[in-house]
């Protein structure tokens, strides 16, 4: 028989394994949360989550608490109100607010705490606490932290160690300096540190942002496409601003290949794009001199040049190397043009070694 | 991530040995053990006998140590030039103002506490000699797993940690489990007031390596661990002599304590002996089915261990009758304005007046007495007859606790009595989770506002703040870390008008 749990006076069957959470979500019945990450092992550290468990004394966190049969969970009461409400404005006292007096949005992957208190409200209005955390000098170009807007839920660090395996960042310091750094607080490109910006994607609060996208809203609409970096095939969401790529971000987790993640290529090196140097048409070298042409000419030049080669010293003088953007098929017509094209087996692809 | 095989346990160690946390040294350390640079800085800053290193005197902050003028003594030590920082508790309460060196050694000119004179008819019996015959174990060896179990639940004997935990129940937990198990002695005393076990470690440290290796052979335990507070080097020496002196088929192995009260927490004590920063552990799962390295493990308090030995040598029926209302004797730690502050062995559930007599009586007019330690908060004098055991204290919406007592007298005034208490939770949070995180700095807040400007308008939101700490934070220190302003506030009112 499938097990059965009851939430919100609802019977629904789940699949072992499965948390309260998972299956609240998945009925439809939104849970708040912000150290909750899919990929990641739950800490059950914000405490945004918390529920009703019958027959536990205290409200247990959903994102950790394993659906049991026969269970039977309340996700909304007053209870529960209350408590969300007031961790709310605790957690308001001891963050970076805006004008209006809410935790700030700096872009990136916009700030659920800020969701949250919107749609929830707040309960005992509590003056702002001064902030005490360490902050760090880092001078890498991507990844920005803001220690006064992160809710140290740690999922940033949990990321970097579970899915990236390079653990560059650590919870440090203790009580309420707690925050986000690295070995002796020196910049990310002194550290483990790979840039692939997991931390950013992960973050609940945009405590960690993208840089050079730093402040700038998101696109509403991001244009979905593949990563051309290397064969991989990534998803990504290419955000747009004035006409200019702002950001990229990743489609959510277990949507695509790439289940949520990026490399430091495929996220942030889109500077090119829009680079004045960028070449936009073939060029061939004309008494020395490069000068724009069309791809029939390009093409014809080339073809004249590498048949010229083989006509003079044989095809094996030749050799052919594609790039690693390439994919499985470009590759395969590469080797075709070697093989069969010009009789050589001099042929090589960047990433094959 | 870690380097496969790499030992996270062995970094505590490697951090103490490069002197703590200096630049270079987490590179260093990381190097040496495989753990990443990122996470030994995490640890070493954590613990504040690891991140500030240098240091040459600690002056304690505890409830006691102010009653006798810590504020002056660390004011003092800072004006002679000497590298000084401000601690929580150090245990040291019946000598105090306490202080440590840069060994950690106390430099304290007032003898230790008193203790009742030996009483062969108590269990513990503090004053006694200490003897290394270890004749319980053979008995209990003799009885077999399964009668010493029965023994220990008819002794209704309750884990003397603070929680008041059967003890019988864990026992029959861990033995369930699958093997290989641990036993865990809880040395880490740090609940302000409290110095108990300390006397139980230099007094009779072969009576608690009796009780260590009673439980140890009745879980099927194969190896016991002592975690001991850094701060309590004498102990640990004294414990290691007894050791040597013990030869016991056990493997018996020291952990030392990097400062950080919240290690007491059981299972913030196990993330600290697996080498992490000490934040406890969702429960469940319980210690008991996945403690040290995921294995079933058996934690209890030193004085709990203390109490076996006279269990399974003169029964549990015996051990019960011992106690009023709850089973069993106590160590009762009393200090403050009593005239022989120490370490009394009485039946549990005395009340305040019959534990102050036997300390020598009272000094000067008592008007407050924190009967557990920092978490049980302030009660009047009014709760004097109340009996000192953990439900008439739970009533009460206090609690037993370490049964660290301190009594205050007339001319102190509670919101500073209820400030020291919020210093020292905001100092040792974990940090973990947002409720007691925010909320200890929260209520430090008001207690100091309110001391600053007499407006007890800064004291709205405290029992609000206290409400959602005690609803939703991880483990028992943010579920009551406001009891020190709350109880103040609840039972002296005109403190605080
Ligand atoms: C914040 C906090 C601090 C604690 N400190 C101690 C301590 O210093 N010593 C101790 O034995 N138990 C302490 N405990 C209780 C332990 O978690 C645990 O219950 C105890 O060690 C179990 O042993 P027992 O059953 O013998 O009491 C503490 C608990 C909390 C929540
Ligand atoms: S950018 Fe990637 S590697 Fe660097 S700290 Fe963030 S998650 Fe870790
Ligand atoms: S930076 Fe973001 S992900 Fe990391 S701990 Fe802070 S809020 Fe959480
Ligand atoms: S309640 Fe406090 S000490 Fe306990 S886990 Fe949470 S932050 Fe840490
Ligand atoms: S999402 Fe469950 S505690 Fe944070």
């Amino acid at each position: 028989m499938t097990p059965k749990i009851t939430i919100d006076g609802q019977i629904v069957p789940f699949e072992p394994g499965e948390t309260v959470l998972d299956v609240a979500s998945r009925l439809g019945h939104a849970i708040p949360s912000l150290c909750h990450e899919p990929r990641l092992k739950p800490t059950g550290a914000c405490r945004m989550c918390l529920v009703e468990v019958q027959g536990q004394r205290r409200l247990q966190p959903s994102c950790a608490w394993k659906a049991e049969d026969g269970a039977v969970v309340t996700t909304r009461n007053d209870r529960i109100d209350t408590h969300r409400r007031t961790l709310l404005s605790m957690y308001v006292a001891d963050h970076a607010l805006d004008a209006d007096g809410l935790p700030v949005d700096q872009g990136g992957t916009g700030n659920r705490l800020r969701t949250h208190v919107k749609d929830l409200g707040t309960g005992p209005a509590l003056e702002p606490l001064t902030a005490v955390r360490r902050d760090r000098d880092d001078s890498n170009p991507y990844v920005h932290f803001d220690p006064a807007s992160c809710v140290v839920c740690g999922a940033c660090v949990r990321y970097c160690d579970e899915v990236e395996a390079v653990s560059a960042i650590s919870l440090i310091d203790r009580g309420r300096r707690t925050t986000i750094g690295t070995a002796d607080q020196q910049g990310l490109l002194d550290s483990s540190c790979e840039l692939c910006g997991g931390c950013i994607a992960v973050c609940p609060t945009g405590a960690m942002t993208e840089k050079p996208a730093l402040g700038v809203p998101r696109d509403p609409e991001p244009t979905r496409t593949t990563c051309n970096f290397c064969g991989v095939g990534c998803q990504v969401d290419i955000h747009v601003r004035d006409g200019r790529i702002s950001r990229v971000t990743s489609p959510p987790p277990g949507t695509t290949v790439n289940d949520g993640n990026l490399c430091v290529k495929g996220r942030f090196a889109m500077e090119f794009v829009h680079h004045p140097e960028r070449l936009t048409s073939p060029m061939i070298r004309v008494d020395g001199e490069l000068v724009p042409t069309t791809w029939d000419v390009a093409l014809q030049t080339a073809a004249r040049g590498l048949l010229g080669v083989k006509q003079r010293h044989g095809a094996d003088a030749l050799g052919f190397v594609s790039s690693s953007r390439c994919t499985g098929e470009e590759n395969y017509l590469m080797q075709k043009l070697a093989r069969a094209a010009f009789g050589t087996n001099n042929c090589h692809q960047c990433a094959a070694t | 991530m870690k380097k496969a095989n790499a030992d996270r346990s062995a970094i505590m160690e490697a951090l103490e040995h490069a002197g703590g946390n200096r630049p270079g040294v987490a590179r260093a350390v990381g190097d040496q053990t495989g753990i990443p640079e990122a996470d030994v800085h995490g640890v070493a800053t954590f613990y504040t006998l690891l991140a500030k290193p240098d240091v040459q005197v600690r002056v304690c902050q505890g409830l006691s140590c102010q009653l006798e003028g810590a504020a002056r003594l660390l004011e003092d030590a800072r004006l002679s030039g000497a590298r000084v920082e401000a601690v929580s508790c150090l245990g040291q309460c019946d000598r105090a103002p306490a202080a440590l060196d840069e060994h950690l050694e106390p430099v304290l000119t007032a003898p230790r506490g008193g203790v009742l004179p030996a009483d062969p008819s108590l269990p513990i019996d503090l004053g006694g000699p200490d003897t290394s015959a270890y004749s319980a174990l053979a008995r209990a060896m003799a009885m077999g797993p399964d009668a010493v179990i029965a023994a220990i639940r008819e002794s209704g004997l309750q884990g003397r940690g603070g929680a008041g935990f059967p003890a019988h129940v864990k026992w029959s937990g861990v033995r369930a489990g699958e093997g290989p198990r641990h036993l865990v002695v809880n040395a880490d005393e740090g609940e302000p007031g409290t110095f108990k076990d300390r006397e139980v470690m230099l007094r009779r440290p072969h009576k608690l390596l009796e009780g260590i290796a009673i439980a140890a052979h009745t879980v099927g335990a194969d190896t016991a661990w002592i975690y001991i507070r850094g701060e309590f080097q004498p102990c640990r020496r004294a414990l290691e002599r007894a050791l040597v002196e013990a030869k016991l088929d056990l493997d018996v192995r020291f952990v030392d304590g990097h400062g950080a009260y919240i290690c007491g927490e059981e299972t913030a004590l196990l993330e600290a002996m697996e080498g992490r920063r000490g934040m406890p552990r969702l429960k469940p799962p319980f210690p008991t089915v996945q403690g040290l390295f995921g294995r079933p493990t058996l934690i209890h308090n030193v004085e709990t261990l203390a109490c076996v030995p006279s269990i399974v040598e003169r029964g549990g029926a015996w051990f019960a009758g011992l106690g009023r209302g709850e089973p069993g004797t106590k160590l009762y730690c009393i200090s403050g304005h009593v005239q022989r502050p120490g370490v009394y062995e009485l039946p549990l559930g005395v009340t305040l007046d019959e534990l102050v007599e036997v300390a020598g009586g009272y000094v000067g007019t008592p008007k407050a007495f924190s009967p557990g330690g920092a978490s049980s908060g302030f009660l009047p004098m009014a709760h004097r007859d109340v009996p000192l055991a953990f439900k008439p204290l739970a009533a009460l919406g206090s609690m037993l606790g370490s049964a660290g007592v301190v009594v205050l007298d007339d001319t102190v005034d509670m919101a500073d009595a209820a400030r020291w208490g919020q210093v020292f939770f905001e100092d040792e949070t974990c940090g973990q989770c947002a409720p007691c995180r925010i909320g200890c700095s929260l209520q430090r807040r008001a207690v100091e506002d309110y001391r600053a400007h007499r407006d007890p308008a800064h004291l709205a939101n405290v029992e609000a703040v206290h409400h959602e700490m005690d609803e939703g934070s991880i483990c028992g220190l943010g579920m009551t870390a406001s009891m020190p302003l709350l109880s103040a506030m609840r039972h002296f009112p005109e403190d605080f008008a």
